[in-house]
């Protein structure tokens, strides 16, 4: 976990709204406000539509707000664009580059739009290139490229000139699950050895959960939620604690129900969610009335879990007016197995 | 053989006609080009033809000359084109780069490609037909010059709109251009024209140039006046250009660069 409260944030957004206009004006990012400390990982996140991309268009000055502010290291984009950018590395799993260039051709094409000289410019393409298992393909033109190679070229791009910001729309979509595991690593060694400050969006929970230090979550627009991973986590849920119960099942449910647990039963299993810091004290009574299982497993409430309720309730089905708790699945694919 | 299969094929393409400008500018807007400037062409080769010295090279000049304006215009609008379809725009315009900076480099691309069409060109004249384009020698430079203006402000109209409204009208870039041939007076003078095609005529900077062009092929003396006046509407005309241009470019930048990758 990075200190963000070791300097000035890099980053701080203000009140930021986009309005598209028409006949009927939508509002896709409506005031929101935020900032990305020095060294930090923060995870964009949100269902489809919430305003992720919007977003960071604008962080990108490539989409003019309808209003608010963006300032990078306390100046204002709109105002120093190009000092900014020359700062600030971007990558997407949405975007291509000139597919008929090779892929050398095109970081040398972006490494002199940031001004780098010419032996800087082939030293940090084969650093990066080699670190991404793509320097043998560097001659190959991007139309030649799977569609995981490809993204390993755009985040080559996005650190290329050494940004001390880069704002990553989906680095690891379509990347086998070896590679992405590499790029997790090489987006974690940029934070803690450059210090760089990344924005990260990203449809799989465990790696945002893996790899952020803060979340924020956007829902039609509005942040819907900040916070670390595991606070937010909790906030969705309580852990689950499944047991098989050799003796004393009758007990354990009563002691479920005397403490306001939900419990469910199936045969000798039985499932309880409860609050992460009772259960020393939940395991202790059903030592006293001698209930025996023959395993526990700990599902610990994931990202994921916080995810799924949020989309609910954008859909409708949660409405907001249940309990947060109670509208989340609770399922073992969702949760994490601790121990048993 | 089966005509539902037959019909899917037919409304496949059918039911794009409506909305893609390419479908209606090569079904109405080219053969109508064709038949303007090549009847234009024949009658004034009809009526004056046995009168004009040197009208092949004249001709000829026109086509190699036209080509300098299309090439510039084409530069710059394909150019923005191309990062559409590479879907790089939004890349290109989240490093420092700016679009004024973007716009230069595209005009001296424009510039190094018209010099290898132009030396292409007068040589394959050379070869094919034993003319030389440059028989008035570097008379000619400042005629050209004119010309790359008039393809760079054509260009930046073409690429505002482009810009703006994304690929469903990006034939734009090959038709814009051409819109203006008839009334440019590139292959035949400009009193073939009628009354109010000539007060078009008249406003078009390439038409003194091609006027200037026909006169010293003829063997008179360098036309100093329509040199200026070229000089002066082009200038004006890159200037108004360039200002819309940007102005498009601020506009689509409302509605987000990411929308036309």
């Amino acid at each position: 976990m990075q200190d963000r409260g070791e300097s000035a944030p890099v980053l701080t957004v203000t009140e930021l709204t986009k309005v598209y206009r028409g006949r009927k004006p939508v509002t896709a990012v409506d005031h929101i406000t935020f900032e990305l400390g020095r060294g930090e990982i923060l995870g964009l996140l949100g269902p489809n539509g919430a305003g992720k991309t919007t977003t960071i268009q604008m962080l990108l000055s490539t989409l003019e707000p309808t209003s608010g502010r963006i300032e990078y290291f306390g100046k204002s984009l709109a105002e120093h664009r190009e000092s900014i950018l020359a700062l600030v590395g971007y990558a997407s799993a949405y975007s291509k580059l000139p597919l008929h260039l090779a892929i050398e051709e095109n970081l040398d094409v972006f490494g002199r739009l940031y001004g780098m000289p010419g032996r800087a410019r082939k030293e940090r393409t084969k650093e990066l290139l080699t670190r991404f298992g793509v320097w043998d393909l560097r001659r190959r033109t991007m139309s030649g490229l799977s569609a995981g190679q490809t993204t390993r070229v755009m985040l080559a791009k996005a650190f290329l000139a050494r940004p001390r910001i880069a704002l990553l729309d989906e680095p690891t979509a379509s990347l086998d699950p070896d590679i992405a595991h590499e790029v997790r690593d090489f987006v974690r060694e940029q934070r803690d050895g450059a210090r760089v400050s990344i924005l990260y969006t990203s449809h799989n929970m465990d790696e945002v959960a893996e790899v952020c230090d803060r979340v924020l979550f956007l829902d039609r627009g509005k942040i819907a939620a900040v916070g670390t991973p595991e606070e937010l986590a909790a906030s969705a849920a309580s852990t689950r604690m499944r047991f098989t119960v050799e003796q004393g099942l009758d007990d354990l449910i009563h002691s479920a129900e005397a403490w306001g647990l939900a419990a469910t039963v199936e045969r000798e299993t039985v499932e309880v969610e409860i609050d992460e810091h009772h259960i020393a004290e939940f395991l202790q009574e059903l030592a006293v009335k001698a209930v025996r299982y023959t395993g526990i497993s700990l599902f610990k409430p994931t990202l994921e879990d916080y995810f799924i309720m949020l989309a609910r309730r954008s859909n409708g089905n949660g409405g907001g007016k249940e309990d947060p708790v109670a509208t989340c699945t609770p399922s073992a694919g969702n949760g994490r197995a601790l121990g048993s | 053989m089966r005509l539902h299969r037959i019909n899917a094929v037919i409304m496949r393409h059918l039911y794009l006609f409506p909305r893609t400008l390419e479908r209606w500018a090569e079904t109405i807007y080219w053969p109508v080009i064709d038949l303007v400037v090549w009847g234009l062409t024949s009658k004034w080769v009809e009526t004056a033809g046995s009168k004009v010295p040197q009208l092949a090279l004249i001709l000829l000049t026109g086509v190699v000359f036209w080509q300098v304006v299309w090439r510039a215009n084409y530069e710059i609008s394909v150019n923005l084109l191309e990062e559409f379809w590479n879907q790089n725009m939004v890349n290109l315009f989240a490093t420092p780069l700016s679009v004024w900076e973007w716009s230069v480099g595209l005009v001296v691309l424009g510039l190094i490609k018209n010099v290898l069409t132009l030396a292409i060109g007068a040589g394959a004249v050379w070869v094919l037909y034993r003319l030389n384009i440059f028989a008035v020698g570097w008379l000619m430079l400042p005629f050209l010059f004119s010309l790359l203006i008039s393809g760079w402000f054509m260009g930046f109209v073409g690429a505002g709109v482009i810009v703006y409204y994304g690929r469903k009208v990006q034939s734009i870039a090959w038709i814009a251009g051409f819109a203006l041939a008839p009334f440019s007076a590139v292959y035949y003078p400009v009193a073939i024209l009628p009354g109010w095609a000539q007060a078009i005529a008249s406003t078009l900077p390439m038409t003194y140039i091609f006027e200037g062009m026909r006169k010293v092929l003829r063997g008179g003396p360098m036309p100093l006046q329509d040199l200026m006046l070229s000089f002066g509407l082009n200038f004006l005309y890159l200037a108004l250009a360039i200002v819309f241009f940007a102005w498009m470019f601020d506009r689509s930048r409302e509605r987000g660069l990411g929308r036309l990758d």
